[in-house]
């Protein structure tokens, strides 16, 4: 293990495109806070490099993105800024209304996982556990 | 009837005779309905006596006061509903064409659905190409109203606009039909999504200006239509967004009437008249599969509607009390798991709405979870609403489950409820106030978590996905369309191309002129809009305009 | 890290203004270890620059909001401002939603305003045991102005009063009980009352009951004004800044290291206590059990017990 992890988990929990429903968002972050992780929580329709500058603000593990409509296309382009701001160690989660062809482009950009409706709590919260403590594992020294 | 006789409730035959007469008046021709087995169904059932009073009193019949039975004499059997299915993909082109197969499927009504980038209140040149026109369509000017629009006789049909505050769709497609030359009185529809405080709480996308702000344009839109366009319904309040959001059936229909109470005092405080201004009020409602719990919603709220406009606002004019409503069958009960199922739940869904006695719905298609819905699950959701129609003979009888032990009894239990909510809101100061500070959304929010919590420990079954699992083959799911970058980019380049040719000095006198309504106390904004469209202005022109002098719109959420 | 390095790479980056570096420090500085200490020292030197104004009250106030208008304030005022926004964690799960940046979301793209969001993490008072940390960090990477909002609740006001040069209290009219849910304890701290929300129909009726209120507070050198405000329409701020700056100036006068250095006591005796507490919760040993018996019995009374179990607790410690 590199650095001492962020106990608690930290997680950012956001919209980034057009949609504004964000009731799947809201139980999410009460998920993680349940779990015992600190989440941060927005208002969605965030840009970019908006997403960007919360994450190493907040020095986030993991961020999770909820997504209707189509704005989970934009996610590879996240990815992309967050390896140019040097955060490539956090670990990007989707969940929404994926239809299957994207979810496997978004897995090939780099998201760690995409959850469906009808996933379970366990399976989410085990999961995004498990990427906070990868995404200490692979942040830069100090 | 002998004056001098004391028989028990003479109220009961003066009422059904008066109903009666209604009904024949309005129901022109008549048949005669008989089953299958022959026996012929009436168009209403009521009790034979009425001791106490209270089915006169509490019931009533339809079209009468209180209204809980239905806001006609006839009902489904007289009219039915309009089956307005939301329409919006691509470009105005893609629209137009996918609108005149819905109607030849027998829609009888349409509504459009715009981009999500112009719920934003942004231009297609603003917005990345990946997410242009998957979900809506594309209208940023009045070239783009009128190619949706071609050869759809505008005055003729009615039509649903879901375009949010300052309602650029709506001045769109007026001056379309000016340009027509069809009259304005001739057109009728509503505004959809009018209700900016529901998006202020629920559904954030739709809401662009700051809360005052958009008051300030709903306002004078109202009374720029009551005025110019007297037979389009300028308001329709909106429940389906704070139920979407989470709040419970009784919670949704509260709160969507402590909107309309906000509204009408608006409305009166502009010096509108009620028994004029409330005839144009309709609702809008999300419909879940809890059918009965559906069903007592309607009809309770029908009645509290009433009782309110009556008493509250002291409205004597039997068509200001009519509680018309559109109402769509609930996507977030479908599921992506074995999506076939989803049929079987809009059609339970829409029985629900068809026994509340809506005047308008929307079925969803069952592949509404898994992206925007093709063109074969939309022709199924319209079959739908017909098989009930014509097959299952759900419109034959005017409110059947009327007079259940169930029903009447969960309606008064859904009205208690409902009637607490309103309260709730009255003590916060009324809807404004009350999502001003978050009361709203705190409700809301704790009641989506308590329905996450039934799910998640098992106690909410849900077929599919909770219970009755099966593995499931991905590739059995419909593949997705959507438009392709090259489409969506000939639109962007349309747009640029007309953007170009318009006149700049007319342009710019126009937007200036917006923006001195917009800082005036006493110009009416929506009358400037109409004159910046007619010049050429487009949605993010106006919107920016607008942001620029009432502030931009950050919803208030609650972590 | 090499023991032989004075300042480690961190320090020097954090010290440059670099903000990946703020954000890093800001996340390990709960910890104990060597390399955290030395990194409070490198930054030693160069505290004491910034401003660090408190805005606390109960919730409903608008406080974020406030916040949020003041950044703007300040960024008018050609100052960077840093934020640490604490809100509760759950004291069953340890878990919490921070949402106070939301109200602050036009600063997020200024490069002269960093935002932190921090959960209170178990200690009661309802402030992070490293609150204080923070604020000289975020003093260390040159930001003009620190801010620290929290809930008023517990014990976190009187916290603030040793973190704060300046402390806002900030309340709103039709609070349930108005100025009720104010505590007087923070009246006690209180460098300025803000009414926020001035539009509401009973703010001036909360300006008055707050200023009768001051009106029995043992008068000092300073005299506390009652300011309103409209955090919506940011309308009132710059005579809230300006009374800040005036507060401030008063501070200077009498010297930032006695703020530092009973800043430092507290940190030492909340920590000194909560290792007290911990240890006597969990000391299973015969010796500690008799001491209990014996007060749940009254043979002996609790200043005896206290004496008693602390002369336990020393043992073993020095034990350890």
């Amino acid at each position: 293990m590199n650095q001492v992890p962020n106990i608690p988990a930290r997680v950012l929990v956001t919209k980034i495109g057009l949609d504004g429903h964000d009731r799947g968002s809201r139980i999410i972050a009460a998920y993680f806070r349940d779990a015992g992780m600190e989440v941060i929580y927005t208002n969605p329709w965030q840009k970019i490099d908006a997403v960007v500058t919360l994450a190493l603000e907040e020095d986030v593990d993991v961020i999770g993105i909820s997504s209707l409509a189509t704005d989970h296309l934009l996610v590879p382009k996240l990815m992309k800024a967050l390896v140019e701001a040097e955060l490539a160690h956090i670990r990007v989660v989707v969940g929404g209304i994926i239809p299957d062809e994207d979810e496997v482009d978004l897995l090939a950009a780099g998201v760690a996982k995409v959850f469906h409706p009808g996933a379970a709590r366990e399976e989410i919260v085990e999961a995004v556990e498990k990427f906070a403590v990868d995404a200490a594992n692979d942040r830069p020294q100090d | 009837m002998n004056k001098i006789d004391k028989t028990p409730a003479p109220v009961l035959a003066d009422s059904a005779a008066d109903w009666q007469r209604n009904y024949d008046k309005m129901i022109g021709q008549d048949k005669t309905i008989k089953n299958r087995s022959g026996i012929e169904v009436k168009p209403l059932y009521w009790p034979q006596e009425d001791g106490d009073g209270s089915y006169v009193a509490k019931l009533g019949f339809p079209g009468a006061d209180p209204m809980t039975r239905g806001i006609y004499p006839t009902m489904h059997r007289g009219r039915t509903w309009s089956q307005r299915q939301l329409i919006g993909l691509g470009r105005p082109e893609d629209f137009n064409e996918r609108i005149k197969g819905i109607l030849k499927s027998g829609a009888t009504a349409l509504s459009i659905i715009p981009c999500n980038s112009v719920y934003r209140g942004l231009d297609c040149d603003e917005v990345e190409p990946e997410i242009l026109g998957t979900c809506g369509t594309i209208l940023n000017t009045v070239e783009d109203m009128d190619i949706s629009l071609k050869d759809i006789p505008i005055g003729e049909i009615s039509i649903g606009l879901n375009d949010p505050n300052p309602f650029t769709m709506l001045a769109q497609m007026l001056i379309v039909a000016e340009n027509r030359g069809i009259s304005w009185d001739k057109i009728t529809g509503t505004s959809n999504q009018s209700d900016y405080i529901s998006h202020f709480v629920a559904n954030h996308m739709f809401y662009r200006l700051s809360l005052p702000g958009a008051r300030r344009v709903q306002m004078d839109t109202i009374a720029y239509l009551a005025e110019h366009v007297p037979n389009w319904n300028a308001l329709s309040i909106v429940g389906q967004h704070m139920q979407q959001a989470g709040a419970t059936p009784a919670q949704a229909m509260g709160l969507t009437l402590s909107t309309a109470i906000q509204y009408a005092n608006d409305c009166i405080e502009r010096g509108m008249d009620p028994e004029v201004f409330f005839e144009r009020f309709t609702f809008f409602f999300d419909i879940s599969i809890s059918f009965f719990e559906e069903v007592a919603k309607f009809r309770a709220g029908r009645r509290i509607w009433n009782t309110l406009v009556t008493e509250r606002f002291g409205v004597s004019n039997p068509r200001a009390k009519r509680f018309k409503f559109h109402a769509q069958t609930s996507g977030l009960d479908l599921t992506r798991q074995q999506p076939l199922n989803n049929i079987a739940r809009v059609t339970a869904q829409a029985m629900a709405g068809i026994f509340g006695g809506l005047q308008s719905m929307h079925t969803d298609g069952y592949d509404e979870v898994l992206s925007t819905p093709s063109e074969d699950s939309a022709k199924i959701a319209i079959s739908t609403q017909n098989i009930l129609k014509h097959e299952a003979h759900l419109c034959d009888v005017v409110d059947p489950l009327g007079g259940s032990y169930y029903v009447e009894e969960l309606t008064d239990a859904m009205e208690a409820e409902i009637l607490d909510v309103i309260a709730q809101v009255d003590a916060q100061g009324g809807m404004y106030k009350a999502v001003e500070s978050g009361f709203v959304q705190e409700m809301i929010g704790a009641s989506a978590l308590d329905y996450q919590d039934k799910v998640d420990n098992g106690e909410q079954i849900i077929v599919g996905v909770n219970a009755y699992q099966e593995e499931e083959d991905a590739s059995a799911r419909p593949v997705l369309k959507r438009p392709s970058p090259e489409h969506m980019q000939d639109q962007v380049d349309r747009f640029k191309a007309v953007k170009a040719a318009r006149d700049p000095r007319a342009l710019s006198k126009a937007l200036d002129a917006l923006r001195d309504a917009a800082k005036s106390k006493d110009q009416n904004v929506f009358a400037a809009e109409l004159d910046a469209v007619r010049a050429g202005a487009t949605l993010g022109e106006i919107v920016n305009v607008l942001r620029d002098e009432l502030g931009f719109g950050m919803p208030l959420v609650v972590a | 890290m090499s023991d032989t390095h004075e300042k480690s790479e961190l320090a020097v980056r954090l010290l440059a203004g670099q903000r990946p570096a703020l954000a890093r420090a800001i996340s390990i500085i709960e910890g104990q270890s060597e390399a955290i200490r030395r990194l409070l020292k490198a930054i030693q030197p160069h505290l004491g620059r910034a401003l660090v104004v408190g805005f606390t009250g109960p919730p409903g106030a608008g406080k974020s909001t406030l916040v949020n208008a003041f950044i703007a304030e300040m960024r008018k005022r050609g100052k960077t401002v840093a934020v640490a926004a604490v809100d509760p964690s759950s004291p069953i799960t340890g878990g919490a939603v921070l949402g106070d940046r939301i109200r602050m979301a036009e600063h997020t793209m200024d490069n002269g305003v960093f935002i932190r969001s921090l959960a209170s993490r178990g200690h009661l008072g309802g402030l992070s045991a490293s609150a204080a940390r923070v604020a000289d960090l975020m003093d260390a990477a040159g930001y003009d102005v620190v801010v620290l909002e929290t809930v008023g609740a517990g014990q976190s006001e009187v916290e603030m009063a040793e973190m704060a040069d300046v402390k806002i209290v900030v309340s709103a009219p039709g609070l349930g009980d108005d100025v009720q849910a104010i505590k007087a304890g923070i009246l006690e701290i209180a460098d300025i009352l803000v009414v926020n929300k001035d539009d509401l129909p009973l703010a001036s009726r909360t300006r008055r009951q707050l200023e009768s209120m001051l009106a029995l507070r043992v008068p000092g050198d300073w005299k506390v004004p009652v300011l309103s405000t409209n955090a919506v329409d940011k309308t009132g701020l710059p005579e809230l800044a300006d009374a800040i700056e005036r507060k401030a100036a008063l501070r200077q006068a009498k010297g930032a290291r006695d703020m530092q250095s009973s800043r430092t006591r507290r940190l030492l005796a909340q920590t000194a206590a909560k290792t007290v507490e911990d240890h006597i919760l969990r000391d299973q040993s015969a010796a500690a059990e008799a001491i209990i018996s014996a007060l749940q019995q009254s043979d002996i009374d609790l200043r005896d017990a206290t004496a008693k179990i602390l002369n336990l607790l020393h043992e073993s410690l020095s034990d350890e």
